[in-house]
């Protein structure tokens, strides 16, 4: 199929989602408070933005967010990297690691708000929790498979201690590993985000709930879209940054 | 000069004991190009790790003796696949052994790009190692051991994964580089008329744990022609001798 062609069924699909989607409260079969028409959607978006709301939502949505992201990538890469290198801490952390990593971050929020309150830091914490274990595992995975032939140029060029040997090639031989592991985080930490915000800390998640409790399911949309576009953008600056750092990939 | 006394090295994997190398002695004035012969898996490239420094003999000794105004490092190692640096350019591959020195970006770039022309490379300085084709890498491979100015070469059957045509010209290009540099060079193959080709004396590894079973100094004069007559006498004595102890 040419690339012209895909774009063009891409959109009619579109289109015909809009359309079937305008058409249904559009033809009586469900009242507009369950299912508002697209048509609805630019009105309610322009009265969000004009009182401020929709601006103000976003930018604390996505503070967190990145608070919640940088600090768990941090921490979960760093501890990732130390574990792939050094076997006995492996072992150490083998059976702590796994008692908690099945615990769904969600499963966090009553101690978030019993440590931190209904505040922003508790929405960090939630989102940093799944941002942790991901790139954690990512990174340690990265690090356990770099290639020992790698390691063993290194000795023979010199580079014999471990600081000179992390540096020359664990790290960038591990990078590509530990940047899928990010990427998928990024993902998982939007998700964290409305869940963390729906139980009171103001921004995107919260300002939903709100609008659903009034049945404004115009307003519900408005921010659905925002979140699905906010999520795109930023995959997007994630895909041309780590394609501009792996460009030496084949 | 390499003087290897008395080596004996041995292995430990799951438990199991492996004596590799026993009572090895070797020296390799310096300058002259030695290539170890043997049937794969005898030693050649634990023989060689240990001249490097990267395994430890159990028993015995290793002295290197280096010119002292050496400027890098004393030794320098190809082996078989290239093992570039796949996130480095060209340059930066060929520099990597530089980063001990205290130059400046650009004096390491200067030495690399010297050391390029060296093995045929100029003007792929750029490019990443997935843009080059085997041949290729491995000249950069050559031109990163020569780019530390070693005193010796230690080379682990870095020609064995080229196609016929490619190993030849870069066999060329080592007989010129090591005619120019006058480098004491240890050159492991399990390839006898490479070996004959290009060395001035090959040495035969034997046996488990192995020992030195011969060894031969080829003084045809060069530039050699391959598969010349004077050698074929002595290409087949060493044959029957890897037939017999291989």
């Amino acid at each position: 199929m040419t690339r012209t062609k895909t774009i063009a069924l891409s959109a009619l699909g579109l289109a015909g989602f809009l359309i079937i989607w305008e058409l249904v409260p559009g033809l009586g079969l469900v009242p507009a408070t369950i299912l508002p028409p697209p048509s609805a959607l630019p009105g309610a978006f322009w009265g969000e933005v004009k009182n401020g709301v929709w601006l103000s939502s976003l930018t604390r949505s996505l503070s967190h967010y990145l608070a919640g992201l940088i600090i768990g990538c941090v921490l979960g890469v760093s501890l990732g990297i130390v574990t792939g290198l050094w076997v006995p801490l492996e072992a150490t952390l083998a059976w702590v690691v796994r008692i908690l990593r099945p615990i769904p971050g969600l499963a966090w929020v009553p101690f978030a708000i019993l440590w931190f309150g209904i505040a922003p830091s508790a929405a960090i914490f939630i989102i940093s929790t799944g941002v942790f274990w991901i790139s954690y595992f990512a990174a340690l995975g990265a690090v356990r498979s770099v290639d020992r032939d790698l390691i063993e140029l290194a000795d023979a060029f010199g580079f014999r201690r471990a600081d000179q040997k992390l540096f020359k090639v664990i790290l960038p031989a591990a990078t590509p590993g530990i940047l899928v592991g990010v990427r998928t985080a990024l993902g998982q930490a939007w998700m964290a985000v409305v869940a963390a915000e729906i139980f009171g800390v103001p921004g995107l998640g919260q300002r939903m709930m709100q609008a659903s409790n009034l049945l404004a399911s115009d307003i519900v949309v408005v921010y659905m879209a925002t979140m699905a576009a906010a999520y795109g953008a930023i995959d997007s600056i994630f895909v041309a940054v780590q394609s501009r750092l792996l460009r030496w990939k084949q | 000069m390499i003087d290897l006394k008395n080596i004996g090295l041995t292995f430990a994997r799951n438990g199991e004991q492996s004596e590799v190398l026993r009572g090895l002695d070797l020296f390799i004035p310096a300058g002259r190009f030695v290539a170890v012969l043997g049937p794969s898996g005898v030693g050649k490239s634990t023989l060689l790790r240990v001249i490097a420094g990267l395994l430890k003999p159990n028993t015995g000794s290793v002295a290197l003796s280096t010119s002292p105004e050496n400027a890098h490092l004393p030794v320098a190692m190809v082996f078989q696949d290239a093992r570039l640096l796949p996130w480095r350019k060209v340059w930066a591959n060929v520099a990597f052994g530089l980063e001990h020195s205290k130059l400046t970006t650009a004096e390491r770039r200067a030495k690399a790009e010297t050391a390029l022309a060296l093995v045929g490379l100029t003007g792929f300085s750029e490019r990443f190692p997935h843009e080059l084709s085997g041949g290729q890498r491995q000249r950069v491979a050559l031109a990163r051991a020569l780019a530390v100015e070693p005193d010796i070469l230690l080379m682990d059957e870095p020609f064995a994964a080229l196609d016929a045509i490619t190993r030849e010209g870069l066999q060329d290009e080592l007989a010129r580089i090591h005619a120019a540099t006058g480098k004491t060079i240890v050159f492991v193959t399990h390839s006898i008329d490479e070996a004959v080709h290009l060395a001035d004396e090959v040495v035969v590894l034997a046996g488990k744990p192995a020992r030195l079973a011969a060894a031969h100094v080829i003084d045809t004069p060069r530039p050699r022609r391959r598969n010349g007559d004077e050698t074929a006498e002595l290409v087949a004595q060493m044959r029957a001798q890897l037939g017999q102890t291989g």
